[in-house]
C-alpha cells in the first residue's frame, strides 16, 4: 500500500470510528463486517484458567467469547497501531455488542473492533480511546499534534528506536540507508 | 452486514438448548498445551496478518516497535509460515506493551514453549527463549522502511 494511501485509511478509520455505529471497510483480505453479542474475556483465563480479577490490569491479551464458546481474537482498534486493551478492558466480563471486521489471512481470522457497546443496548463508542488514554498519560491533550502521531512521540518508543535506529540495526545503519 | 453466520447461529442455539452446559462457556477450564520448541521471527500480528503492509524484518522493524508499544498482540512467525500469539513470555502474562517483547521486535528466536490451539488460533507462552540471533531478515534494501517511507 502506497504510504499516502495507508495515511488516509487511518485518518478515514479515525474519523468515521467517531461518527458512526456500522462497520467501515477497510479493504481487508476476505474482510467481512461483522456485529455480534459476546462476552469481554482474559485470553489467558481462557487458555489456562489464569484469571486475575483486572484481568492484568490491561496488559494481557483481551478476547470476545460467543456464547457458543468460540474465542475472538480482536487485536486492533480503530487508531494508529494500537490495540484493543483500552477499548475492552471496561467491559471485562460483561457482554458487549462488538462492530467490526473480521479478516482471514495466512489461514488465521482475526478481528478489528470499531465499535462497541454493553449488550444489549448500551451507548455506542467507537473503539478510539487509545489516543485518549496515551495523551493523559504523557501529559498532552487528547487533540494535540503529539497525540494524533503518539507513535513518533511515546518516551518508551523514542528511547527504543533512538538505540536500535529504525531498522534495528542501529542509527549508523538507519543514516546510511537514509542517505543512500 | 454479516452478523453471525447461519450455520453458526444454529450451533448457538444448539448449544445453547437446556441440558447442554457448553453453550453457557463462562467459566473457564484449563487447555491441554502441547510443549514444542520453535524458532521464527518476532512479527506485529496486525501488519503481517491484515497484509495492509509488508511487515516482515528490517523494513517493517520501527512499525513493529510501533504496534508492540500500542497494545498489538506480538507474535512469532515460523519457517513454515505459522503464526503464534504470544500470551506468556518467560513468566510473564502482562504481554501487551511488554518492554521485555518490544526489545526483540524482529529477532530471530528460537524458544521452549507451550502452544494452545483455540478455535484456529495457535496462542504461545513461551517458557524460555533458548536462542536469540538478532535480526537477521534484512528487507529494507527491498521494501524500505514500512509504512512511511522513513
Amino acid at each position: 500500500m502506497h504510504p499516502r494511501t495507508f495515511a488516509f485509511v487511518l485518518t478515514a478509520g479515525m474519523f468515521l470510528a467517531g461518527t458512526a455505529q456500522a462497520a467501515n471497510s477497510w479493504g481487508l483480505p476476505n474482510e467481512e463486517t461483522a456485529r455480534f453479542e459476546a462476552k469481554v474475556v482474559d485470553v489467558l483465563c481462557e487458555l489456562k484458567d489464569d484469571c486475575p480479577t483486572d484481568g492484568g490490569a490491561g496488559r494481557r491479551q483481551l478476547g470476545l467469547l460467543l456464547d457458543d464458546g468460540t474465542l475472538v481474537l480482536p487485536v486492533k482498534n480503530s487508531t494508529p497501531f494500537s490495540g484493543t486493551q483500552v477499548e475492552l478492558l471496561p467491559f471485562l466480563g460483561k457482554k458487549v455488542v462488538a462492530d467490526g471486521l473480521f479478516m482471514t489471512n495466512h489461514g488465521v481470522r482475526l478481528f478489528a473492533l470499531q465499535f462497541v457497546r454493553e449488550a444489549p443496548d448500551g451507548e455506542w463508542r467507537g473503539a478510539n480511546r487509545f489516543l485518549k488514554a496515551w495523551a493523559e498519560n504523557n501529559g498532552y491533550t487528547a487533540d494535540a499534534k503529539e497525540t494524533k502521531q503518539w507513535f513518533r512521540h511515546d518516551p518508551r518508543v523514542k528511547a527504543l528506536i533512538g538505540e536500535q535506529g529504525k531498522l534495528g540495526l542501529g542509527p549508523e545503519a538507519d543514516k546510511a540507508f537514509l542517505e543512500e | 452486514m454479516l452478523r453471525i453466520s447461519a450455520p453458526l447461529l444454529a450451533l448457538t442455539l444448539s448449544l445453547s438448548a437446556p441440558g447442554l452446559a457448553l453453550g453457557a462457556a463462562s467459566t473457564a477450564m484449563p487447555m491441554k498445551a502441547e510443549s514444542m520448541e520453535l524458532t521464527g521471527e518476532v512479527i506485529d500480528t496486525w501488519c503481517y496478518l491484515s497484509g495492509i503492509m509488508y511487515a516482515e524484518g528490517t523494513a517493517h522493524h520501527q512499525c513493529a516497535i510501533w504496534c508492540a508499544a500500542g497494545g498489538v498482540p506480538v507474535g512469532l512467525l515460523t519457517e513454515d509460515g505459522d503464526v503464534y500469539f504470544i500470551v506468556e513470555f518467560e513468566g510473564r502474562s502482562d504481554t501487551l506493551a511488554d518492554p521485555g517483547l518490544l526489545e526483540i521486535q524482529t529477532h530471530q528466536i528460537s524458544i521452549d514453549g507451550d502452544v494452545y490451539e483455540r478455535d484456529g488460533l495457535k496462542y504461545l507462552s513461551v517458557n524460555k527463549v533458548l536462542k536469540d540471533e538478532g535480526i537477521v531478515n534484512l528487507t529494507h534494501e527491498e521494501y524500505g522502511i514500512q509504512p512511511f517511507g522513513e
